[in-house]
């Protein structure tokens, strides 16, 4: 009887202890949580231009970040940085962000930015994303193994400058002259010249080189181009350029000027043509990489994804501005026709 | 797969012409805007020759020339209308697959397609089992060609996709019957096959095992609840039962204690509405008819002290007391006394004397018993026995002088050894009857002249002799033999008093 009662009085407390630790467990659960929220990740996020002409870009990232389960401001923070069009402040603005201790720094719209993000920091991971190859610019050891802190997104822009130049000669096809502008501070331009006038080679054309590298260049290029006797202009592939659409397609109607780019916000603000990679897709990407990385992946782990999709942009509308007739064959290859 | 082979089997339909055809080329571009998978394609015409070559990357040709005639598709589809070429991955990443497919005769010639692998990836992406199922595609040599995590598929990692290939193995090692495994997470996985004919793929399809038998653990947890749940409550249901039970129980056993201890004015208070509540009030009634019964036991007791048993009773069931109050009514009274006892017992031994008396005593009591007669008072070897009262009786006189002749009877057999007698005097007249004494010594008596006339007559009785009053005798006239004697002088009265003695026999 006595020995009964002593168990008792054990098994008593013991019971009593684990529901405190229970209790205890439930209360410290909504503390962890905000003790959770207060260290919040934070990504890097390293911006070639303003806010403005990244919103749709941003739009796809956020997108592609909430895939992977983070939004901005409930369990993610992006700390933004922009260059503001100037290329040379990224490579401070990417310290900046590296000095910080970011989660990861991502580096879209472009090779220049992903450089400067590389020399920021070889520990940070770093998710680039940029029309060029990232193989050849010395970027990732391999495709498939990316190897070091860099990983990120290619899109097939760079490679197919060459077809907006034979969409140009479709277009016109008695035209033996095309003027090509091209932004010598990229770190592309020389391969897609090169890889231009291969294409004008076995196209049986001339190419007219006009370099721009500020926006007050970009007026004078569309002003040599309608000076000039040529068929069109053809943009090679550069963020420069790409975030720049509205401007270029302004400067094209007043110069008059059938010009073809990258980016299918050019065709959108009343430019005539585009074709390039899916920004939309590859910023997406963007966005799932970024998150896996936050949630604990290796950017080594992750290979260099390309976005396979190119699209042809038409603007008829401008076309018609221009007194020019679509033939069919571009008509039958346009993703989008803008009437 | 099947499906770009259609759009393909399209842009061979016609035979080719020496000039470049413009119409093929239209249908080229239309079928590379409306099959994003296919990268670029070449139309061979029947000797080998390549007329068109588009791409959504590289410049397109027209009548470029350059002889297929040796081009694995160009020699694979001869011998069966769609021919798929191999898996291979471009940079060692991006998976692509030719596919090559003929017209319905040589003159149409032959087209070629590369396609990108990846974007079937939005088909495998899609597949989902259950709530984290999903699925993919290993080639025949057990490359990974598709998979939702496009990123496993980029890398082209063998040992990460390993245990992919060990679940098609398993699979096709239990004849195509789902198995269970691992998948790249090391997460134990239901997994299910599909083959592609065609191109010699395998789609499977797998499922977390947590997933796959959630149901079945779901329902079994829901039925260990249940019978936990069931178990409690019918615990819970018996504690509480039997506190309601106990309770009562309690109350019952300490109402039976006290009406068991005689308090019969104790009620027991169960307010329950059930079985118990009926208990209660039965144990109540019961204490209060204990409670009756002892108090009519008790006055029965009272009475028999001075009743005849039958009186007793007759008394008891009028249930009224009032029989024995104090009233004035005709009544007959019987003395009766030994002859010669205070001889006898100053001689005798005192046992000797006792036991006479208690013989003595009993034979009167049954006696007057027989009568339904009173019997109010002993007195060492004298009794007063009253008729009429307090219960009335007919013919008390008669009935008095019946009672004292079986009176002598029965005691003169037990005195004679002891050379005892007996006498009897009885009397009948108006008196006062009722209960005298106090507390628990009440006895009921009668006062009045007739009294003293029957106990002057019976001490004037000699042995053997039943003394009558004229009261008496003239209320058994001519039923009962009596002789008349000489009055005499008695104590107490101014008079000489006729006396009459009841001869033994009855009159006639």
């Amino acid at each position: 009887m006595r020995f009964e009662s002593c168990a008792f009085g054990h098994a008593g407390p013991t019971t009593r202890r684990d529901v405190i630790t229970l209790i205890g467990a439930a209360a410290a659960w909504p503390v962890a949580a905000s003790a959770q929220q207060q260290a919040m990740p934070v990504i890097g996020y390293l911006g070639s231009e303003s806010p403005e002409p990244y919103a749709s870009r941003l739009v796809a990232f956020r997108d592609g970040l909430s895939e992977t389960g983070y939004v901005e401001g409930r369990n993610v923070a992006i700390d933004f940085r922009w260059a503001e069009g100037r290329y040379s402040r990224l490579p401070a603005l990417a310290m900046d962000l590296a000095a910080r201790r970011v989660a990861v720094i991502v580096a879209p719209g472009g090779a220049e930015v992903a450089l400067a993000a590389r020399s920021a920091t070889t520990t940070i991971p770093i998710v680039f994303e940029m029309g060029g190859d990232p193989l050849m610019l010395g970027l990732v050891a391999s495709l498939s193994r990316p190897g070091g802190n860099l990983t990120g997104v290619t899109s097939l822009s760079v490679e197919v400058s060459r077809k907006r130049l034979e969409f140009m000669s479709e277009l016109f096809p008695n035209a033996t002259t095309f003027a090509v502008a091209v932004n010598t501070t990229s770190p592309t331009s020389a391969l897609q010249l090169k890889n231009l006038h291969a294409a004008a080679d076995s196209l049986g054309l001339q190419l007219r080189i006009l370099t721009a590298s500020s926006e007050a260049e970009l007026n004078d290029v569309f002003r040599a181009a309608s000076e000039m006797r040529v068929g069109g202009l053809v943009f090679t592939s550069d963020p420069y350029f790409a975030y720049r659409s509205h401007q270029l397609a302004a400067l094209a109607i007043r110069h008059g000027v059938p010009t073809i780019t990258q980016a299918r916000d050019f065709p959108i603000a009343g430019g005539l043509m585009s074709y390039g990679g899916d920004f939309q897709q590859s910023h997406r990407h963007t966005g799932i990489y970024a998150g896996r990385i936050v949630r604990g992946e290796k950017p080594s782990d992750l290979p260099v994804q390309r976005v396979t999709k190119v699209e042809l942009f038409v603007n008829l509308k401008a076309a018609n501005g221009l007194g020019l007739a679509i033939p069919p064959s571009l008509l039958s290859s346009a993703d989008v026709v803008i009437e | 797969m099947d499906g770009i082979g259609d759009q393909l089997a399209w842009t061979v339909q016609l035979p080719w012409s020496e000039s470049a055809d413009e119409r093929r080329r239209l249908d080229a571009f239309r079928l590379l805007r409306q099959v994003p998978a296919v990268v670029s394609l070449t139309l061979v015409d029947a000797a080998g020759r390549e007329r068109l070559f588009v791409s959504r990357i590289g410049l397109n040709r027209s009548e470029g020339g350059a002889d297929h005639s040796a081009n694995p598709a160009v020699v694979g589809v001869k011998s069966s209308p769609i021919w798929f070429g191999p898996v291979t991955f471009h940079a060692g990443s991006e998976p692509f697959m030719t596919i090559a497919v003929a017209g319905n005769r040589a003159a149409v010639g032959v087209v070629v397609a590369e396609v990108n692998l990846k974007l079937i990836w939005d088909v495998i992406s899609a597949i989902r089992v259950g709530r984290t199922g999903e699925a993919f595609v290993l080639d025949q040599p057990g490359r990974l060609v598709a998979h939702p995590d496009i990123s496993l598929v980029l890398r082209a990692d063998e040992t990460a996709t390993r245990p992919l290939k060990a679940l098609r193995a398993g699979i096709l090692a239990q004849g195509g019957r789902a198995v269970t495994g691992h998948d790249v997470a090391g997460q134990t996985v239901l997994a299910a096959m599909a083959r592609i004919p065609a191109v010699d793929w395998s789609v499977v399809v797998q499922q977390p095992v947590a997933e796959a038998f959630g149901p079945i653990y779901a329902t079994l947890w829901r039925t260990v609840a249940s019978l936990l749940g069931g178990a409690a409550l019918a615990a819970a249901l018996a504690y509480w039962l039997t506190q309601r039970m106990i309770g009562p129980i309690r109350v019952l056993e300490e109402g039976v204690t006290q009406i068991g201890a005689g308090q019969f004015d104790h009620r027991i208070d169960l307010g329950t509405g059930d079985e118990f509540e009926r208990l209660a009030t039965r144990f109540n009634e019961m204490a209060g008819e204990l409670a009756v019964s002892q108090e009519r036991s008790e006055r029965i007791i009272r009475l028999k002290r001075f009743l005849a048993p039958q009186v007793a009773e007759l008394v008891d069931r009028s249930s009224d007391d009032g029989v024995l109050d104090g009233r004035r009514i005709e009544v007959v009274v019987v003395f009766g006394d030994l002859r010669g006892f205070t001889a006898f017992s100053g001689c005798a031994e005192p046992e000797a004397v006792m036991g006479v008396l208690s013989d003595y005593y009993d034979a009167l009591d049954k006696v007057v018993s027989v009568y339904g007669a009173t019997l109010t008072h002993f007195s060492g070897d004298g009794m007063m026995v009253l008729l009429n009262a307090p219960v009335a009786c007919p013919d008390p006189a008669l009935r008095a002088i019946d009672m004292a002749r079986d009176m002598q009877r029965s005691v003169r057999s037990l005195l004679l050894d002891h050379g005892l007698g007996f006498g009897v005097g009885l009397a009948m007249g108006p008196a006062t009857v009722g209960r005298i004494g106090s507390g628990a010594r009440l006895d009921y008596t009668a006062i009045g002249t007739v009294v003293n006339l029957a106990s002057r007559l019976c001490a004037s009785a000699a042995d053997a002799e039943i003394l009558v009053d004229a009261v008496a005798a003239r209320a058994v006239r001519g039923r009962v033999r009596l002789v008349e004697r000489d009055a005499r002088m008695l104590k107490g009265f101014d008079r000489l008093v006729p006396v009459f003695a009841a001869a033994d026999g009855d009159a006639g």
